[in-house]
């Protein structure tokens, strides 16, 4: 049944009825793992492609702070795997939450409400990520 | 029947045939050249370097009448002009280059490369910007604002107080007209050209140096140890890291020095020794202080491997407010050996004389290291300069430490400055973010045919925005801010520049509040000033008998025209990360500083038409440019989607149309869903929503409940009528006998 209260259906992770800690950490978990079993079995390949870009947006990371990545391809990367984290997402845990970030309303995810997600989040890891870096020196602009 | 057929069509056309102008002024905009000369221009690497500057710039240009240039002298550089008459070559003034002298960054987070001319007599007689990256000068403000505002300078004297703002006679402040708009590049620029032409006005002695009562020491007869020394701070540290100078870091610091003044009694004693400290201040005459530094740590040196005897140490130097203390050879002791108990190993040191009678140990004082920064997209060096400062304890000084005003940062004296102002914009930011959370009560008091209760704060808001905000503080947000911030992140963030922006910083503290807590709607749809001008164009419309031409575009043509503006916000932000002017350039798809900082009718005719169509386009669509265009409203839309608070639905929304037929955003789908991503939060829906008139459901059971003869409950939380429980006959009995 249609919730006019949300832009999209209401869904229900697995986690969302559990204990607050435990749903809390569910949580954490799915902000740092786009893949789900239930992804796998849907579309292997996004689920693989998307897999192989993580690596390789991880090592690139890992260069980074190793000094040898420029600040230019860092956030090349990091923009071409978001876009990636998208598709992923979407076939594997097509859902975002709804209303109070400490709340246990959750909607399937558009499109467009996925962006906004993985966009959002991705800008926040991104720059905590690149500040360190830069404020470690290994960055250097 | 047939008029309104013909009415449709009208609205239908306007909405075409407006929609496609702004679609073709956008394309104007695009295709225009960019206006800017020294915007990102390259420079020579050899300007930054080479002894013989003005082989590389003209000089002449700043510095009229001279014909023939010194090579770079001094410390900071500069280079002497002169004028040959009769084979005698005269002193005409003195050039500088900006960046060799101070590392300020403007508003980009980079420097405004300025060359400057000041005659002998320490008058600015030329400025020339050889470079800036300053997006905002590249369209909406021409750079030859920034050209208007150097000629401020000339003929003004060096050793002047100038300030941007107005001129305060009383305390001989001399006032400079700042560019509208460019407010923390100016201020920026202010401090170059004053720090610079005095750096140089004090090495040729033009300047005299400010005279401060000397420092008479208390010797406590104590000895302390290095950690006693640290903790007092009679001696200081000064880490310089490699990231800071443009270098990758190895984990070695690029210099880690330590310092402190010797001729504290204590001090020099727990330092040097007994002997060591007698023998240091036999040989130094009144006056004059001594100054140890080690290094303790780091791939650079602080003496400089260049040094030649006679010359100059280049890396070090002491400075007290404006005055500076550099260090020849002959200022330069041998430091034989740090004897205060725990002091770290180090492997290079040095004593220099402050010889300087000017400088006082009684007043806090800066140790500055001067480095070179490495640019990495152009290889070209600036100069950049990290400093520590000092104050001896108390216990050292007689009398104790002496009365002392700090002068205010330039940004704090900004916020001084318009207090006032500033205390009424956050007064309107509170009263609208409280009145929007008391919106239950508003829309209760309101009904469909009456709104007043909601638009009279509305309309105050927008009206407020419109002429305080937009036209008068100029603190119209824009998504150039946003992209600047995204590069300032990257290259050089630096708080006292956007707090140099009283209005713009506290508004974006609002934007990103709110944003979470109700969505970008709070911003759009009662603060934005040209949001509030464009609705209030429409309303006024409606008012002044142009209803009939008035119209939404039909939903399904919508619903795929919003889609653009996140098109535009997010082309832009990709643009941007490639060329910043092509963004900035591109950026001019906001009407804003047209609108609002430069005026209408002060631009080229491409922007004015643009903005004024769009204004226009406005009295017959419900803000066409938010719903379509505004990389802004875009970029606060998207986490809009996360936001905490959404409006209240009933269940029966999904069935009723009522709500989606009267949203002028068109937020609301055909299952009464409401969109926060374009809902500007005006509240039509939550008036409609508990008023029993309007909202079928209720209109229904307050129908059944007259007919039935039933009382009407007020509306409850949940937007329908609280419900009668009739109480068990039992109980009631019960109530009665205990009553
Ligand atoms: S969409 Fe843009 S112009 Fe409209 S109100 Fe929002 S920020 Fe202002
Ligand atoms: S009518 Fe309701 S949904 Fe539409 S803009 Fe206003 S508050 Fe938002």
């Amino acid at each position: 049944m249609v919730d006019p209260a949300m832009l999209t259906e209401p869904v229900e992770p697995a986690y969302a009825a559990g204990a607050t800690t435990r749903r809390l950490a569910a949580e954490a978990w799915d902000h740092l793992w786009p893949w789900s079993r239930a992804g796998f079995s849907r579309q292997k390949l996004v689920q693989a492609v998307g897999l192989a870009l993580a690596v390789a947006v991880t090592t690139v990371w890992v260069l980074a702070g190793m000094g040898e990545m420029g600040a230019g391809a860092l956030i090349g990367w990091w923009v071409g795997w978001s876009a990636c984290e998208v598709l992923v997402r979407l076939s594997a845990k097509p859902y975002v939450k709804e209303g109070p970030w400490w709340g246990r309303r959750y909607r399937a995810a558009s499109v467009m409400d996925m962006l906004c997600y993985v966009a959002f989040k991705n800008l926040l890891v991104g720059a905590l990520l690149f500040l360190t870096l830069k404020a470690l020196g290994r960055v250097v602009v | 029947m047939m008029f309104a057929r013909l009415c449709r069509r009208f609205q239908r056309s306007i909405a075409g045939g407006l929609l496609g102008m702004v679609m073709a002024g956008a394309l104007v905009l695009l295709s225009e050249p960019v206006r800017a000369d020294s915007y990102e221009a390259a420079l020579p690497p050899e300007l930054h370097s080479s002894p013989r500057m003005c082989d590389y710039v003209a000089c002449t240009e700043v510095l009229p009448g001279a014909d023939s240039f010194s090579e770079r002298r001094g410390q900071p550089p500069f280079v002497e002009g002169y004028k040959t008459e009769g084979g005698q070559k005269t002193l005409v003034g003195y050039v500088m280059l900006s960046t060799d002298i101070v590392d300020i960054p403007a508003y980009s987070g980079k420097p405004v490369v300025t060359l400057i001319g000041m005659d002998a007599t320490g008058h600015f007689v030329g400025v020339k910007i050889l470079k800036h990256s300053e997006p905002i000068l590249l369209l909406g403000i021409p750079e030859s604002a920034l050209i208007k505002f150097n000629q401020q300078y000339l003929g003004k004297f060096v050793g002047d107080q100038i300030e941007i703002g107005k001129a305060r006679p009383e305390e001989n402040i001399i006032g400079l007209d700042a560019i509208t708009g460019a407010t923390v590049t100016v201020i920026a620029q202010n401090q170059v050209m004053m720090v610079s032409g005095g750096e140089v006005a004090k090495q040729v002695g033009i300047l005299k140096p400010q005279v401060r009562p000397p420092a008479t020491f208390i010797d406590t007869g104590e000895t302390l140890t290095w950690d006693q020394l640290v903790a007092e701070g009679s001696v200081a540290r000064l880490t310089v890291k490699p990231q800071d100078v443009g270098l990758v870091s190895t984990g070695q610091p690029y210099v880690d020095l330590w310092f402190g003044l010797l001729n504290v009694p204590t001090v020099g004693r727990s330092i040097l020794g007994k002997d060591g400290y007698e023998r240091l201040m036999a040989g130094l005459h009144p006056g004059e202080q001594a100054l140890f530094v080690v290094k303790t740590d780091g791939i650079e040196s602080f003496k400089g491997s260049g040094f030649v005897r006679g010359g100059l140490y280049d890396r070090v130097q002491v400075r007290q407010e404006r005055d500076t203390y550099t260090f020849r050879d002959l200022d330069y002791l041998n430091l034989y050996g740090v004897l205060a108990a725990g002091a770290p190993a180090y492997t290079e040191s040095a004593i220099f004389i402050v010889r300087g009678k000017t400088f006082s140990a009684a007043y806090p004082w800066q140790f500055v290291f001067l480095a070179n920064k490495l640019d990495k997209t152009t290889g070209a060096k600036t100069f950049a300069n990290f400093d520590r400062e000092v104050w001896l304890p108390a216990r050292y000084l007689e009398g104790g430490r002496p009365a002392y005003k700090r002068p205010d940062a330039p940004w704090l004296k900004m916020w001084k400055d318009r207090a006032v102002e500033i205390a009424a914009f956050v007064v309107l930011l509170v009263a609208v973010a409280v009145v929007y959370s008391r919106r239950d009560a508003l829309v209760r008091r309101a009904d469909r045919k009456n709104k007043w209760p909601v638009n009279a704060f509305k309309y105050t808001g927008w009206v407020v925005s419109i002429g305080f905000v937009g036209f008068h503080a100029m603190a119209q947000p824009s998504i150039t801010q946003v992209l600047t911030w995204f590069h300032s992140l990257l290259f050089q963030w630096k708080w006292e520049l956007f707090l140099s922006d009283p209005f713009i910083f506290i508004f974006w503290i609002f934007i990103i509040v709110t944003v979470f807590l109700w969505g970008r709607g709070l911003f759009c749809g009662w603060l934005c000033p040209f949001g509030s001008l464009s609705e209030l164009l429409y309303k006024v419309g409606e008012r002044i008998g142009l209803k009939r031409f008035q119209g939404k575009l039909p939903k399904p043509l919508h619903d795929k025209l919003k889609w653009v503006k996140y098109g535009v916000f997010l082309g832009l932000l990709a643009v941007s990360f490639f060329s910043m002017p092509l963004a900035e350039k591109l950026a001019e798809v906001e009407p804003f500083k047209t609108t609002f900082l430069v005026g209408l009718f002060n631009r080229s005719w491409p922007y004015t038409l643009f903005a004024a169509g769009l204004l226009g386009l406005s009295i017959f669509i419900e803000r066409p440019f938010c719903k379509y265009l505004c990389p802004l409203g875009a970029s606060l839309a998207m986490p809009t989607t996360f936001r905490w608070f959404g409006l209240k639905r009933k269940q029966e929304c999904t069935s009723c149309n009522a709500c989606a037929h009267g949203c002028g955003s068109q937020a609301i789908d055909a299952d009464g869903r409401i969109d926060q991503r374009e809902c500007l939060l005006c509240l039509d829906c939550m008036v409609l929503y508990h008023d029993d008139h309007a909202c079928p459901p209720l209109v229904q059971e307050r129908k059944r409940r007259t007919k039935a003869g039933q009382p009407l409950t007020p509306i409850g939380q949940d937007g329908y009528f609280i419900p009668i429980i009739p109480v068990p006959a039992g109980a009631a009995a019960k109530e009665t006998t205990h009553g």
